[in-house]
Parts: C-alpha cells; sequence; structure tokens
C-alpha cells in the first residue's frame, strides 16, 4: 500500500539520517522532504538526497534537538578553566575568522581581488623579494598566513558558541560554507571556546545559501567594523 | 665610422590632429602619423646619406637590445636613401674586449626585424596613448590648476605610461597608509635562564588577533607547567655575496647607503664611465660571462689603499667565480670598475663614494659567501611550540670589504638535550598593536617599478625625477624610527620586508597644490635620513581623476 510504503521510507531514512548524527524532526521530513520526492525512487538514492538536503538546511528547523545532538547546558561560562565533553553534537557554521592575520590585512586583500589583481596578467606586485639567501629572514608575510580559525556555531536548538581551531582541521577555513555542518565528539571546552582538532571534528559539509551569499556580500564591511573596534580596545 | 645620438626619427599626427582643439583626444587613437627627422638631428641623417654613397657594405654596431635593433632599421633606412644598392649586415656584441670585438666583426648577422618593430610598435603606442591622455588629463583637470593658483605655471599635465603607474604607487601608498586602522594583537613570550643565559624563544603563531584565544592557549600552557624540548640543531648557514652590479641596484644602493638620489647615482656612474674608471653604467645584466678575465680587473685594485690588501687576498687564493643572477641584456656587463684610480684624483666626495661602492661590490663578487652557524631549539609548552636561535658568524669573506651588508653573531645559546624538561623562568602574554607602513622612498619605489617592469634601467630614474619636477609628489625626510617592542625586536608591521616601520610622523596630507612644507624636491638629502615620497593633491588628482 502507498502509505506503508511512507512510513517504511520515513523510517528508512531517519534511521540513516541519525547514522549521520542529522537525525531529522518528524516537520522535516514529513512537510519538507517527502512530498518532494517520488516513493518509487530506491531508498539509497533517497537516504542521500535527504542527507543532501538536511545538510543544506537550518539545523533548528530540520533536525531534532536532543542530547544526541545538542551542546551541553552552561557551556559557555567563562569561569569553567576545562572541561571535557563527550558528544556528539552536531552545529552549523554561522561566522569563520582568520585570527592569524590583522582584519585590516585582510580587508587589503579583499580589495585588491575587487581590482582584479589576483587574475593573471593583471597582478600588481606590491612585495619585493628579499635576495639575501637561504638563511634570510623576512618579517613575517601576515597576508599570507592562514589560520587559526574561530567558529561561530549553533546547535538545533539555536545556542551559540565559538570554537577554534588548536590544530588545524582540514575543511576549516575561509573557504567554509556558511551553514556548513559539523559533529563534534570527545572534545575540550575551555572558558566558553570549543577547541577543534582533526581528531574531534568531522566536517560534514552542506551550507545555507542564503546565509551563505549575506556573509560573502557583508564580509569586507564587517571586517572593517572589527578592525575599527580593535582601535578601540 | 660614423655614429648617431638615440633615435634618429621622430614620429608625430598629421595636419589637424596636431593641435589641441582640433580633435577629441580619443580620436588620436586611428590618426594617422608622420615619420620624420627632427631639426637637431637633421646633421646626422643627412652624414649618413652621404656617407653611404661611398660604401658598399653598412655594417650597425649599435646597442644590441631592442632599442638599438630599431635604430639600427632607421640608419639603414636612411642610409638606403644615399645608396640603394647598400648591403646591411649587423654586428652582435655585448662588451668592448678586443678579441670579443674581433670575433663580432668576424661573424656578422642581420637585423632583427621582430625586435625593430616590437620598438616600433612600442613608438606608436607610447604617441598614441601620451598624447590623447595627456590632452584628456589637462582639460579635464584645468578647472582644479586653476582653483590652486597654478594656471599660469602648469600649460600642460602630460600623462607618461611610466610616469603614471610610477605616481600610482606612491599615491597608492599615501592612501594605504592614511587609510590604515592599528590593530591589537596577543602573543605569547616565554623566557628561559640558563647557564647565566637569558634564552627568548619565539611563538610559531608569532601572535593572535583575539585576545580570549590567546589567552585560552596561554592558560593551557601554564597549566602544562613543564616544556619539553624537541628539537635541537646546529646547521651550517650562509650569507650570500651580492649579485653583480647592474644599473637598478646601483639606484638602489645609491639612495639606500650613500643617501643619493637615483638621478644624482646614475649621473656620477656616467662620469666615471666617460673618464674610464668603470664599465658602462646603464645594464640590466647581473651575470658575467665566462670570457671576461675577471682576475686582471681585481690585479687593479691592489694598488687601492682601502681595499687593496682584499683585492691581493683574492688573488693569492681567496677568489671565487661569482654568483650569476637571472638577467642578461646581452649588450653590457654588469658594472664593475675597469682601472684603477686613487681615491683623491676623483673630483669629488659623491664621485668618491659611488666609486667606491662600485669596487667594493665588484670584489665582494670576486669573494666567498660569509659562513656561519646556525643554533635552534624547539620546545613543545602545553599545545603549542616555540624556538629559540642563535647565529655564529664563523667567516666573514665578502663581508670584509662590503660593509653594506651587515651580519652579526647573537648571543650563543646554552647547551639543550632532546627530551630535556624544564619549567620556563617567564612566560606571559604580550599585548601589541600594528602600526602603517611608511611612506615609500625612492629604493622601495625603484623596487616596485623594477618587479611591475615599469621603466628600463635606463628610464626609472628620470620618471622618478619627472613626478618630483612637475610637483605630482614631493620629498620629505622620514620620522624616526620607533622600535616599541620588546628585546627581541618583535616589532610586527602590516607590511613587507623592505619597509621597516616608520611611524609616518605628522599627518600625512597631501600639500596643497604647490607643495606645502619643504618642497625640497631635490630629494638630495644629507646624512640624516631617508626621503619619503607624499603625493601633492595635484598628483593625487590625476591618478584618482
Amino acid at each position: 500500500m502507498a502509505s506503508g510504503n511512507a512510513d517504511e521510507i520515513a523510517r528508512s531514512i531517519s534511521t540513516f539520517l541519525s547514522s549521520k548524527n542529522v537525525p531529522p524532526t518528524q516537520a522535516w521530513l514529513q512537510n519538507t522532504y517527502l512530498p518532494s520526492i517520488r516513493l518509487t525512487t530506491p531508498v539509497v538514492a533517497l537516504q542521500k538526497t535527504a542527507l543532501f538536503r538536511i545538510l543544506n538546511a537550518d539545523l533548528k528547523a530540520s533536525v531534532v534537538s536532543s542530547t544526541a545532538t545538542l551542546l551541553p547546558p552552561n557551556i559557555t561560562d567563562p569561569a569553567v578553566k576545562d572541561k571535557q565533553v563527550r558528544g556528539p553534537v552536531t552545529v552549523q557554521v554561522l561566522d569563520v575568522e582568520d585570527i592569524g592575520r590583522s582584519r585590516w590585512s585582510q580587508v587589503e586583500a579583499l580589495e585588491a581581488i575587487e581590482r582584479g589583481e589576483t587574475t593573471k596578467g593583471r597582478e600588481v606586485i606590491r612585495v619585493v623579494p628579499d635576495e639575501n639567501g637561504p638563511e634570510s629572514t623576512s618579517a613575517p608575510e601576515e597576508a599570507k598566513s592562514s589560520g587559526p580559525h574561530k567558529l561561530q556555531l549553533q546547535d538545533a536548538s539555536g545556542a551559540q558558541v565559538y570554537a577554534m581551531e588548536l590544530v588545524p582541521v582540514k575543511g576549516v577555513g575561509l573557504q567554509m560554507l556558511i551553514g556548513a555542518k559539523l559533529v563534534l565528539k570527545d572534545f575540550t571546552v575551555a572558558r566558553g571556546m570549543l577547541l577543534l582538532e582533526p581528531r574531534n571534528v568531522e566536517v560534514l559539509g552542506g551550507k545555507v545559501e542564503l546565509w551563505d551569499k549575506k556573509w560573502r556580500d557583508e564580509r569586507k564591511q564587517r571586517l572593517k567594523q572589527k578592525a575599527g573596534m580593535r582601535n578601540g580596545g | 665610422m660614423t655614429s648617431v645620438a638615440g633615435h634618429l626619427n621622430s614620429q608625430d599626427f598629421e595636419g589637424a590632429y596636431k593641435s589641441w582643439n582640433g580633435c577629441s583626444p580619443d580620436a588620436l587613437f586611428e590618426a594617422p602619423i608622420t615619420t620624420y627627422v627632427e631639426n637637431d638631428k637633421k646633421a646626422i641623417a643627412t652624414n649618413i646619406e652621404t656617407q653611404a654613397r661611398y660604401a658598399s657594405v653598412l655594417f650597425i654596431w649599435t646597442d644590441c637590445d631592442r632599442e638599438g635593433e630599431h635604430i639600427g632599421t632607421e640608419i639603414r633606412e636612411t642610409a638606403l636613401k644615399g645608396n640603394r644598392r647598400l648591403e646591411v649586415r649587423r654586428a652582435r656584441f655585448s662588451n668592448i674586449e678586443r678579441a670579443h670585438i674581433l670575433s663580432a666583426a668576424q661573424s656578422p648577422i642581420h637585423i632583427d626585424e621582430n625586435q625593430a618593430n616590437a620598438v616600433a610598435a612600442r613608438i606608436e603606442l607610447d604617441l598614441r596613448i601620451g598624447a590623447s591622455f595627456t590632452r584628456m588629463q589637462t582639460l579635464t583637470l584645468r578647472p582644479l590648476l586653476e582653483a590652486h593658483g597654478m594656471g599660469e605655471e602648469v600649460k600642460v599635465l602630460s600623462y607618461g605610461s611610466c610616469q603614471f603607474p610610477t605616481l600610482g604607487f606612491v599615491v597608492e601608498r599615501y592612501f594605504r597608509v592614511k587609510n590604515f586602522v592599528p590593530e591589537a594583537y596577543w602573543s605569547i613570550k616565554v623566557m628561559h635562564l640558563k647557564d647565566d643565559i637569558r634564552v627568548n624563544f619565539t611563538w610559531s603563531r608569532g601572535h593572535l588577533f583575539d585576545r580570549l584565544a590567546a589567552f585560552i592557549i596561554f592558560e593551557r600552557c601554564l597549566a602544562a607547567r613543564l616544556a619539553r624540548v624537541t628539537k635541537v640543531e646546529t646547521k651550517p648557514t650562509s650569507k650570500w655575496k651580492p649579485l653583480p652590479l647592474t644599473t637598478v641596484e646601483l639606484q638602489k644602493c645609491g639612495s639606500r647607503f650613500l643617501r643619493m638620489d637615483s638621478q644624482r647615482v646614475m649621473k656620477i656612474a656616467e662620469d666615471l664611465y666617460t673618464k674610464g674608471w668603470i664599465s658602462y653604467p646603464r645594464t640590466e645584466t647581473d651575470q658575467f660571462d665566462e670570457g671576461i678575465d675577471l682576475r686582471s680587473i681585481v690585479q687593479k685594485q691592489v694598488q687601492g689603499h682601502a681595499w687593496g690588501q682584499f683585492a691581493q687576498g683574492l688573488l693569492d687564493g681567496g677568489f671565487n667565480q661569482p654568483r650569476a643572477g637571472r638577467n642578461n641584456d646581452k649588450a653590457h656587463p654588469p658594472i664593475h670598475p675597469v682601472n684603477f684610480v686613487d681615491p683623491p684624483a676623483l673630483a669629488n666626495d659623491e664621485e668618491r663614494r659611488v666609486h667606491e661602492f662600485i669596487v667594493r661590490r665588484f670584489l665582494a663578487c670576486c669573494s666567498q659567501d660569509a659562513r656561519g652557524s646556525k643554533s635552534t631549539v624547539s620546545i613543545v609548552y602545553g599545545s603549542e611550540s616555540f624556538t629559540a636561535s642563535g647565529l655564529q658568524v664563523l667567516e666573514r669573506n665578502y663581508l670584509d670589504v662590503y660593509p653594506y651588508d651587515k651580519w652579526t653573531s647573537t648571543q650563543q645559546l646554552p647547551e639543550f638535550a632532546v627530551g630535556e624538561t624544564f619549567e620556563p623562568t617567564e612566560a606571559f602574554m604580550r599585548e601589541g598593536r600594528t602600526s602603517p607602513p611608511g611612506y615609500l622612498t625612492e629604493p622601495d619605489l625603484i623596487a616596485l617599478m623594477d618587479a611591475n617592469g615599469i621603466g628600463t634601467d635606463a628610464t626609472m630614474a628620470e620618471h622618478i625625477a619627472k613626478i618630483k619636477g612637475r610637483q605630482y609628489v614631493s620629498t620629505r625626510p622620514r620620522g624616526r624610527v620607533v622600535h616599541a617592542e620588546g628585546e627581541d625586536g618583535d616589532d610586527v608591521f602590516d607590511e613587507e620586508p623592505p619597509v621597516r616601520g616608520a611611524r609616518g610622523r605628522g599627518r600625512g596630507r597631501g600639500a596643497r597644490g604647490r607643495g606645502g612644507g619643504d618642497n625640497n624636491s631635490r630629494g638630495n638629502t644629507g646624512a640624516d635620513g631617508v626621503q619619503e615620497f607624499i603625493p601633492t593633491t595635484l598628483g593625487v588628482a590625476l591618478v584618482q581623476g
């Protein structure tokens, strides 16, 4: 029967997504996902499509808020020097920052890109290489460094927290898309900041198109503001 | 045998296009061009035509670069007017040693039409772009000039395709400095006292721009309490002797070490050349040809009072083949001393200083690299790694004759063993602030022009002189360099290596019209300090439109 079929499919998709740490809410399954698919498609394909869709959706509207997915309460308490969290916790990325470079140098880099100076043939050289031989120690080339990165994360209930890379994590960086989903396990929280390392982060991927576009459009402005703020203190 | 003085021909637009109101500037891109011989070159052209009648072969010995090739075709064209049946050959040579010249004479080649045509294209582009933009910007900016009372003085705002980017660099840097927003950063410092030596360890991350992040990391280091040595290494290291001297390098060094602006340096170098003391000073070549007898040149300098002993040392076994750079214009060798001259015999102090620089540079090229030993100790403290390093200069070698480079030993590091642990004597967080880059100095500007292909070795100094002379920029002495950070000289400047952070003292305002303040546009500085370039209001208007 058609509806029995639908229930089975819904259950199998739910189980599959839970195994990926993105257990879907009934609301999302029934109202958003199922109406958009053909029940005759092979289940494996439906599962994969469901994963893709949920990774590109807002966690708050699509994933179950439970102890299996949420950040522990009071995690942002700055008085707590060190705390271990087992997880798993599923979060989405709201913001990425490179804290190894000054914001102003990042603004200048963006403006250089806007002027077209990164396209081949139109490069303007502003840093003249030193000619002192193998052991030359030039001042740090700030513009080239990348990281560590500081992220602003949000779980399915809407709770927000900051995290930073203690050790570089593949997939984390300025090329990350806003709304991308991460699963965190066995991590440390120091003074309210999550400490990320390759061994405790799994980057699931995905994004939220609308947020990502907005982030990119406003990036330069935000960097300028932050640079200005730092000036004040 | 006869000569020309640069290009024989000149180009200009025909008829109505010549006058400023005869057409709109953009029409000049399609307007017809005529080639003619300028009045001051007419005698030369006539001479060639006449001489051609009595010859059967024309042998071209112009410089073996593109411009020379083109001039060769101009000569050919003129000569053929006098004698249609003239055969034309070209000599290929890159220095004027006897053997080389004889060999070039015996194996003539043909003029390279492609290179000549490339220059012809360059000439046409320069004319069209130069004329149309000059007219356009003069007409557009006339109101601004009149507003600043310069309407009588400045009739034409000329546009040059090299001048403009040169000015552009100055303006751009000016705005970068003006718009700069300083930001606070934090870094972790570790110092350990061992064997009575204070060892300063540098954080591998350098510094972070987020206070909480730095603090958290620092706290975790403190919680770890002990640091562990992960690497102890002593490696030989060297400071390379300089490359053979090119024009651009001479100008940069002249500005940096001799405190003379590039035009002055070139003028003196040309004087030294015509008097026979140094080789031709306009060259891009930074490698010495295999055939050149360098030892005999060194031999000539043995009589020198200040460097004679070093020269003798080279001949006695210290001689080393110079490094080869990547450039060879195939027309001239690197700049080097040719005959010995006793410094007191030179005309003035400036000549002596330039001459001394050229001799010392040459001798340094023929020496050995300076050698030293670099030791590094790396530790892990908490989750972070830190490094300390020390340098021992073992052999100064070329540094003894070339005081323009510095390399000094640091304090020696105490002994550490891999795996050793210790509790650091001091560990603390320090806050700093980024500071703006400095305004461009002449060596900076030359380096940028060189890196971006603006101008040639022969013209760079001219372009700089032009933007100064036309009051597009003014120069002023740089503010004192302030190092605000601690012992290990940890200055972080949001800026590239050549510019050591000078806090541009005083607001970098564009000088009003006529050039405000100390418009010392000769740019010749005493021993006071390096000059920096500030664009004038006019200069900024030209670049920004």
